[in-house]
């Protein structure tokens, strides 16, 4: 059940990407996804044991790879999703518009 | 003892870039400082030469980082692809390096981010598990994006940000082939999959792992662009700052390609090879002919770009031991030559202020040195003896030996030619009173200056040069290719210089020109608008992305 919900909401996140023009959303659909695809780790990881990875803590521990792994994907998903706000901020300088469409319309214009 | 040497490759670029940084604290010695970020990078060739011993008596250099042994800890590789792969990252990171010291409106935070990039690119080719592979990949992505965008035009920003969409969306895929990998095998090192496939009975016998390949290939392929994951190429690589496109087009694309191949070949990716084959051939034809269709000087560059990717990966997918070779070699040629034709036409359009070809003035006689390396690039990509194009296209032709999708590279070829003949108006030598029309540089603000200076000519210059020599002795360097990949001598013979195969170029040449009549023509420049107009947009372009991964994952599933 919980695979299948997890699987939602990166499905969520796809939708958001391909059926929102303004590109806020576009971006925040995409960090959507992307938790999706932590917490896919995380919750396969949480099923192999029971107490936290630290030494002596009783009861069979849980595999600390998938965490550590995805502490680093965090740190890289917030990377680009701040690149890509600082991004959508100069584009809504330069064009005055958040709307993906209008934005390459007027930019492929300029050019040609 | 030389792997210890590996982690130092990833090191170089990074003092290199804290250097770069530095002349930030002092201004007045910020150009200074330019200078000295490059130093770190002429480590790179030493490193290489000491390395070689290993890598060509067979060996894999491998070492853990930390101490922690694989399966947990992170390893890194050396085999003979990885040493290749690193020969070009070094050659090529450097010499463009050499050209955007020139231009000082490319400042410490420019080389910061080259820097980066040239960091992340080693992460990936040294990277012996799947997790620092995605690592490295998002390192590159974000220098990328940065860089693409550097000079804040509205084109670059536009252009950066559909890169940023599509790529981030391609790596969210990728990271979950690594989980489907890690959820069945439980291990992320390269090495140990290829292991634990091979005990399973191939990966035929895994179905989950098919998924998972289908995903790794789609997430890669996005960065790789081939039809039908290329769309982002034409505006990312014609937009950005002429060393910048250089770079990606020359050395980038080749990365996340080698990164494919590894995984392919390593984990036996065989049955996605018919598919490969054919999204190849078909990626060379569509991208030449939207390559006729253009315009402007550096789009039709870049989809050029996206063409030789076709041949590289449709040669590739022949699936002989002659045909893996010849896809190296093609890829490395490739590197040389657009390289080099990205750094000439970046010169044209900044002198000129134009990017339109059939607006901007001729300059022949005002860089004689830049036109003359262009015409060098322009023959190789169009596979002219006796330079290396037309060495890696035997090469090819060997390769694809009886395949039906070599009639669609062979039409690729001439068209080539057509398309580079088209983009040789911007270096014929103009009207000689063009000349005193030109500002005076030295009056000029230095962010203006249009001219290349010293560095600039000496990288162009290194690179024709280059691009003829790998062109006269081809064939022998083909020979070490294969030798380093396979540790036998090359099976096949070719007398590249013989009569009959310099009149078999003939009928390439004679439709190259009648193709390049046909597009100058009233009816082939209406015809060539309309292409020009078919350029996807965002929306497009994420529909054909997952068009690409669903024929991709039935790929894995079909008998």
């Amino acid at each position: 059940m919980t695979w299948y919900l997890i699987g939602g909401i990166f499905l969520l996140g796809m939708w958001g990407l391909l059926s929102k023009p303004n590109m806020v959303k576009k971006v925040m659909a995409l960090s959507v996804s992307n938790s999706a695809i932590i917490i896919f780790f995380v919750y396969h990881g949480s099923l192999s044991g029971e107490t936290a990875p630290i030494e002596g803590g009783g009861g069979p521990m849980v595999d600390p790879l998938p965490q550590a792994l995805m502490l680093t994907a965090i740190v890289v998903g917030i990377c680009i999703l701040a690149l890509s706000l600082v991004l959508i901020y100069r584009l809504y300088l330069q064009f005055g518009s958040l709307d993906i469409r209008e934005v390459e319309k007027k930019a492929w214009k300029l050019y040609d | 003892m030389t792997e210890q040497l590996l982690p130092v490759f990833i090191l170089l670029p990074l003092i290199g870039g804290a250097l770069a940084m530095t002349g930030k604290l002092f201004r007045p010695l910020a150009s200074l400082f330019r200078l000295f970020s490059l130093l770190p990078l002429l480590g790179v060739p030493a490193l290489l030469v000491l390395t070689a011993p290993g890598v060509f008596s067979g060996q894999t250099l491998m070492v853990s980082l930390g101490g922690w042994p694989e399966p947990c800890g992170i390893s890194l590789v050396m085999d003979g692809f990885a040493w290749v792969s690193a020969v070009l990252v070094g050659g090529i990171g450097l010499l463009v390096a050499l050209f955007a010291l020139s231009w000082p409106k490319y400042d410490s935070t420019f080389f910061l981010f080259y820097h980066l990039l040239l960091a992340g690119m080693y992460i990936v080719v040294f990277t012996g598990d799947l997790f620092t592979m995605f690592v490295g990949f998002e390192i590159i992505a974000l220098a990328a994006y940065v860089l693409i965008a550097f000079e804040k035009t509205p084109t670059g920003l536009v252009a950066s940000f559909k890169y940023l969409m599509l790529s981030s969306t391609g790596i969210l895929f990728f990271l979950f082939g690594i989980f489907l990998i890690y959820r069945d095998l439980g291990t992320l090192s390269i090495a140990v999959v290829r292991d634990a496939l091979a005990e399973a009975g191939g990966i035929r016998n895994t179905r989950i792992i098919h998924l998972a390949l289908a995903s790794l290939c789609v997430g890669i392929g996005v960065r790789t662009a081939f039809i039908p994951f290329h769309t982002w190429l034409p505006e990312a690589h014609a937009y950005a700052p002429h060393p910048v496109s250089a770079l990606l087009s020359g050395v980038l694309i080749k990365i996340s390609y080698f990164a494919m191949v590894r995984l392919l070949l390593q984990f036996g990716g065989a049955y996605l090879f018919d598919l490969l084959l054919w999204i190849g051939a078909v990626t060379a034809l569509v991208a030449v002919i939207s390559a006729l269709a253009q315009s402007d000087a550096k789009r039709l560059l870049a989809y050029h770009s996206i063409s030789q990717m076709g041949y590289i990966l449709a040669v590739f997918s022949a699936g002989s031991a002659v045909a893996l070779t010849a896809s190296f070699a093609h890829a490395l040629n490739h590197a040389l030559f657009k390289t080099l034709l990205f750094l000439t036409v970046g010169t044209a359009v900044e002198r000129g202020g134009d990017r339109n070809l059939y607006r901007l003035k001729p300059g022949g006689r005002q860089t004689p040195l830049f036109a003359a390396a262009y015409m060098i690039g322009a023959l190789s990509i169009s596979g002219i003896p006796p330079f290396n194009g037309y060495v890696s296209k035997n090469l090819i032709t060997l390769g694809m030996k009886g395949s039906p999708a070599y009639i669609l590279l062979w039409i690729t070829g001439f068209c080539t030619l057509a398309s580079f003949i088209k983009l040789s108006r911007i270096y014929l030598p103009g009207p000689k009173a063009a000349e005193k029309n030109l500002p005076d540089p030295v009056r000029e603000d230095v962010k203006t200056i249009k001219r290349p200076g010293f560095s600039a000519g000496a990288a162009v210059t290194i690179l024709a040069a280059l691009c003829l020599g790998t062109g006269i002795f081809g064939f022998s360097a083909a020979g070490i290719l294969h030798r380093l990949f396979y540790g036998v001598k090359i099976p096949v013979s070719l007398s590249l210089f013989s009569r009959e195969k310099l009149f078999s170029l003939l009928p390439t040449v004679g439709l190259g020109i009648a193709v390049f009549f046909l597009v100058t023509s009233g009816k082939g420049k209406t015809l060539a608008s309309r292409i020009k107009n078919l350029a996807p947009n965002l929306e497009t372009v994420l529909m054909l992305f997952f068009t690409g991964l669903l024929l991709f994952s039935t790929a894995a599933y079909l008998p």
